[in-house]
């Protein structure tokens, strides 16, 4: 049995909103191995999003520990939490949020340049491994908004890649694609994780099982069916 | 392919992705980028050509003047002899000393006959104390030719090869003299301000044209280059002392404040009000640079949290936006560091001629220079410091739900509803739109508005200066004063001069140099005392503190302001011993007036006939029928003929309308760069307004195409634009109405103490308030033409797709 990768123990999330305390996750254990696909459903405002922005250190859990790796990711300071981040987390947006005035090459060596986690003068062949690595090497100078939404979302994810991170993180990637592209981005991140990498995907994709090692049912910020594939 | 690849690849690894950013993000909004680089680069160079100026005028006069060796003290007597001169340079206190002559008489000009003062020394290659410059022609001069001093040239209308007519006091006849050179005195001020003819001459050109030759005049530099004014007066009085023992009279001695121009206060003074006007220009320029930066950090909150959750640390950030605002302050400073050089050159050049002073070979030092890079690089970064650091410290899951600009305010909103009844539902979108963005509206209003009050301040300044000279000469009702070449008795000058034909009055007056007696012997600097008869008609004083001569009177004097400010010992109410014509007597100082630009104090002419046993005068004012400075000139033209024809000789004449139109002139003149760093302000405040109507046009991209979705025309977007561009300036006109009274107040204040022997008092000028008016309205149509064109292009569909 392979070590987790993730462990949440006894993780709340609560927002305060005009409407009230708005509890977004409830008393959340959970282990994530290593390697695996893990993908994350339920409905609108089951806590998927806010489970993904715990992990990704974007949020902090009004109580509780969140854990990935050998880090305690509910102790860190602002500032260690972004080099923390950059250094161990790859996110995919839905909408891309690829910034518009880089090419996607240059989107890609931006994490670089921002932990300086590859020497300067590999990280243009990194970058550019990375866009082949997901099919858009063609695409590497072209800016985003000539691109379409597929090849978008491969330079997204080509961009988590960048610093080799840990953890995979993605916040419904398909939600924005036709069903084609959709298929062939789920085949990519499956493809990741035979190579080793652990994917963490929010999703409404019901197609998206299929790739799988894991798929966690969240309802109102509970697990409520956690089975491997 | 491939090698194209590797190109880019090199070129733009060397940058960096983050810097690639920061330089297409500016490249993308071009034009109000340049609108920011332009507000920084007039900052700079309102501010800079300022310092440049300043820096220059301080090289130029502190090297300058102090290369000249200028005198510690110059006394006058008679007849000064090798063996007198060595005698004074066995003084331990006494370094080095000289003697000259100094002759007074006319000049012929292209404007009649003016004052001229002519120097004579024994040998002028060996001068050692107020060196002069040789410029063109010959030196030394040569006898029987005159060499004229540079700042007298252009007054003189001459050139070298050129003759000048020169009538001496002592001499009979005017003599025609070659002008064989021109050279610089920086001791002296201005020959153009001063309406003087300065020329030097050898003694033996002295004697051909009938003037005593001798030396009579002893310039001293004291050992102890230390010493302040009271040491070196001390010094002074024991040379004196040296002088009266061999049998000659000391007539006068001049001590001036040690080793600074007579006018280095007032321009340092001047430069500095400037300076201060210049910085402030900067500092708004400064703003649009705050309004810019938080401009684009608003529009890119959400790519701030995506930088953040790809790694980027808060620093890191924050050093991409204001890396942005150092560059911005770069280009500024490449544009306009030349400019604001060649400015501060010229003005440089303007303002050492006022001073006599020849700025040629004189540079910028370097270190000004690099100020203001260092100045114009690092205040768009302290400006872009507080938004970047508000903007940066966003976290991400908060940059990420970012939905853009905010709505306006609740209240202000309901407040805008209620006041503005009756527009139609446009321009009300306009004026909520105005005030959409509270922070960024704030700042262009301070922005224009202060733009404005200096605008509004320097005009009043302009009024409040015609007002304050009005005042100085008010006193003065006559047009003309006429010196003669000797005294006459008071009754027959007044008989001739009124039967010329357009003489109204005519008045003989008295006149002397007075000094100041100490206790313990010591002089003070001498001074025009001057005494009109009792009750004159033609000289009326405007009265400050005390009282007015009154007929009866003994040994009164009153004194004008600038005396005061000269001699404070001369307060309303002190008692003083006067040296005048050698005589030492008792005055008492019965008021304060405001009389003309130059230091000055007042007698009758019967108390001063009695003081020095001499009742003959040796001048005459005169109020003529005629107006208009040609008219008068004639009348100065007949009455030297009619009165020379019956052996009463005028050596100089003065029009008043003259000196009263030069000096206006030149205080305008320089009141005027006060208004060139108003408009400066103006410029930077409608930069930062098209900058800011550039942003709400960008902002409101989605809503202009609603608009034009639900049938807005052209016209109605154009009109909105315009619109809330003028709600912004006519805020700013209103706001500027009460802060042009504090800055027209301190700006009279400023300017009079530096400038004026008077307080300048305040005096709004109401056309100034529709003037500004005018420049607001027209900043905001020429600010807003281009944002609102702008819009207009946005269409419909692109709007809504805007994100």
């Amino acid at each position: 049995m392979s070590q987790p990768l993730i462990v949440l123990r006894h993780v709340s999330k609560n927002y305060r909103t005009a409407a009230g305390d708005f509890t977004a996750l409830a008393d959340l254990d959970l282990h994530i191995d290593a390697r695996a696909f893990v993908v994350v459903v339920g409905q609108s405002g089951s806590g998927k999003s806010t489970l993904l922005n715990l992990l990704a250190g974007i949020d902090r859990p009004t109580r509780g520990e969140v854990i990935v790796g050998d880090t305690a990711v509910h102790t860190l300071s602002e500032r260690a939490m972004s080099t923390w981040r950059g250094r161990s987390v790859g996110i995919v947006f839905q909408f891309f949020q690829l910034l518009p005035t880089l090419t996607a090459a240059e989107n890609v060596l931006l994490p670089m340049d921002f932990c300086g986690t590859w020497p300067a003068r590999e990280r243009w062949d990194r970058a550019l491994e990375l866009l082949e690595r997901c099919g858009v090497a063609d695409q590497a100078h072209k800016l985003p908004a000539t691109l379409s939404g597929g090849q978008q979302q491969r330079v997204a994810v080509a961009r988590a890649l960048a610093n080799a991170p840990a953890l995979l993180l993605a916040d419904e990637p398909t939600g924005n694609l036709d069903s084609r592209t959709s298929e062939t981005m789920l085949e990519l991140f499956a493809d990741l994780v035979q190579e080793g990498q652990t994917v963490v995907m929010v999703t409404h994709e019901r197609g998206a099982q299929r790739y799988a090692s894991r798929t966690i049912t969240l309802a109102d910020g509970r697990v409520v069916a956690s089975h491997a594939e | 392919m491939q090698s194209d690849g590797k190109q880019i690849r090199r070129g733009r690894a060397l940058l960096g992705p983050r810097w690639t950013k920061v330089r297409r993000d500016v490249l993308q909004h071009k034009v109000r980028t340049v609108l920011v680089v332009l507000a920084i680069a007039i900052g700079i160079v309102g501010a800079g050509a300022v310092l440049d100026t300043w820096s220059l005028l301080r090289r130029v006069t502190r090297g300058e003047f102090a290369s000249s060796n200028p005198a510690s003290a110059t006394l006058d007597t008679e007849s000064i002899d090798p063996a007198l001169l060595e005698r004074i340079r066995a003084m331990p206190a006494i370094r080095d000393v000289q003697a000259r002559r100094t002759v007074l008489g006319s000049a012929r000009t292209a404007s009649g006959w003016r004052t001229a003062i002519f120097f004579a020394v024994d040998d002028f290659t060996a001068i050692r104390i107020g060196i002069v410059k040789p410029e063109s022609g010959a030196w030394p001069p040569p006898d029987g030719g005159v060499v004229v001093e540079a700042s007298s040239v252009e007054f003189a209308g001459t050139s070298v090869g050129d003759s000048l007519s020169i009538q001496l006091r002592d001499a009979v006849q005017p003599r025609m003299l070659p002008v064989a050179g021109i050279a610089r005195d920086v001791g002296l001020a201005p020959g153009w301000m001063e309406h003087v003819v300065y020329g030097f001459v050898t003694r033996a050109t002295l004697a051909q044209l009938g003037a005593p030759s001798s030396l009579d005049e002893l310039q001293i530099i004291v050992a102890n280059r230390g010493l302040d004014r009271e040491g070196v007066r001390r010094i002074a009085f024991d040379v004196r002392e040296v002088i009266e023992s061999t049998g000659r009279e000391v007539t006068n001695v001049d001590v001036p404040v040690p080793g600074r121009h007579i006018h280095a206060g007032q321009i340092d003074s001047l430069l500095f009000t400037q300076g201060a006007f210049g910085v402030l220009a900067l500092l708004l320029s400064g703003f649009l640079v705050v309004n810019l930066i938080a401009a684009m950090l608003a529009g890119q909150v959400r790519e701030i949290g995506v930088m953040k959750a790809i790694g980027a640390r808060e620093g890191q950030i924050a050093w991409m936006y204001l890396g942005l605002a150092f560059g911005l302050g770069l280009v500024a400073c490449a544009v306009a560091l030349p400019l604001a050089a060649f400015l501060g050159q010229q003005y440089a050049e303007f303002t050492a001629d006022m001073l006599n002073f020849d700025i040629a070979g004189f540079r910028i030092p370097s270190q000004v220079i690099l100020l203001q890079l260092a100045v114009g690089a690092l205040l768009p970064v302290a400006a872009a410091a507080i938004p970047v650091t508000r903007g940066c410290r966003i976290s991400v899951s908060e940059a990420l739900r970012d939905f853009g600009i905010d709505h306006v305010c609740g209240s202000t909103n309901r407040r805008l509803m209620r006041y503005s009844r009756g527009l139609s539902r446009p321009m009300l979108l306009s004026l909520r739109n105005a005030f959409r963005r509270r922070q960024r509206m704030i700042l262009t209003l301070t922005t224009l508005a202060v733009g404005g009050a200096v605008y509004l301040g320097s005009i009043n300044l302009r009024a409040s200066i015609r007002g304050s000279v009005d005042l100085l000469f008010e006193s003065m009702r006559f047009d003309m004063v006429l010196r003669f070449d000797r005294s006459w008795p008071a009754d027959s000058l007044e008989a001739a001069i009124a039967a010329v034909p357009g003489v109204a009055q005519v008045e003989a007056w008295g006149g002397t140099q007075a000094a100041f007696a100490g206790p313990d012997s010591m002089l003070g600097n001498t001074f025009p005392l001057s005494a009109p008869p009792a009750a004159s008609r033609l000289f009326v004083p405007s009265l400050r503190k005390g009282r007015g001569l009154e007929p009866g009177d003994g040994n009164t004097l009153v004194v004008n302001r600038r005396l005061l400010a000269d001699e404070p010992r001369l307060a309303l109410g002190s008692e003083v011993m006067l040296l005048i014509n050698g005589q030492t007597a008792r005055w008492r100082v019965v008021g304060v007036v405001d009389t003309g630009p130059s230091p000055a104090a007042y007698t009758w002419r019967e108390t001063l006939a009695k003081v020095t046993g001499d009742n003959r005068m040796d001048r005459a004012v005169v109020e003529s029928t005629v107006g208009g400075a040609a008219s008068q000139l004639e009348l100065v033209q007949r009455l030297r003929t009619e009165l020379e024809s019956q052996g009463f000789a005028i050596q100089t004449s003065q029009l008043m309308e003259q000196s009263r139109r030069v000096m206006e002139d030149h205080l305008l003149m320089v009141a005027g760069f006060l208004g060139v760093m108003s408009q400066l302000m103006i410029v930077v405040g409608g930069l930062g307004l098209a900058s800011t109507m550039s942003l709400s046009v960008l902002e409101r991209t989605r809503e202009i195409g609603v608009l034009r979705a639900i049938g807005a025309s052209h016209r109605a977007i154009l009109t909105m634009i315009q619109f809330e561009g003028l709600v912004v300036a006519i805020a700013s006109w209103i706001l500027a109405l009460p802060l042009s009274i504090p800055m027209s107040v301190v700006l009279g204040k400023a300017f009079g103490r530096i400038m004026l022997p008077v307080p300048v008092i305040l005096v709004p000028e109401p056309s100034g308030v529709l003037r500004w008016l005018a420049v607001a309205l027209v900043v905001s149509i020429a600010a807003c033409a281009w944002p609102a064109l702008r819009a207009t292009r946005i269409t419909t569909a692109a709007a809504l797709a805007y994100e």
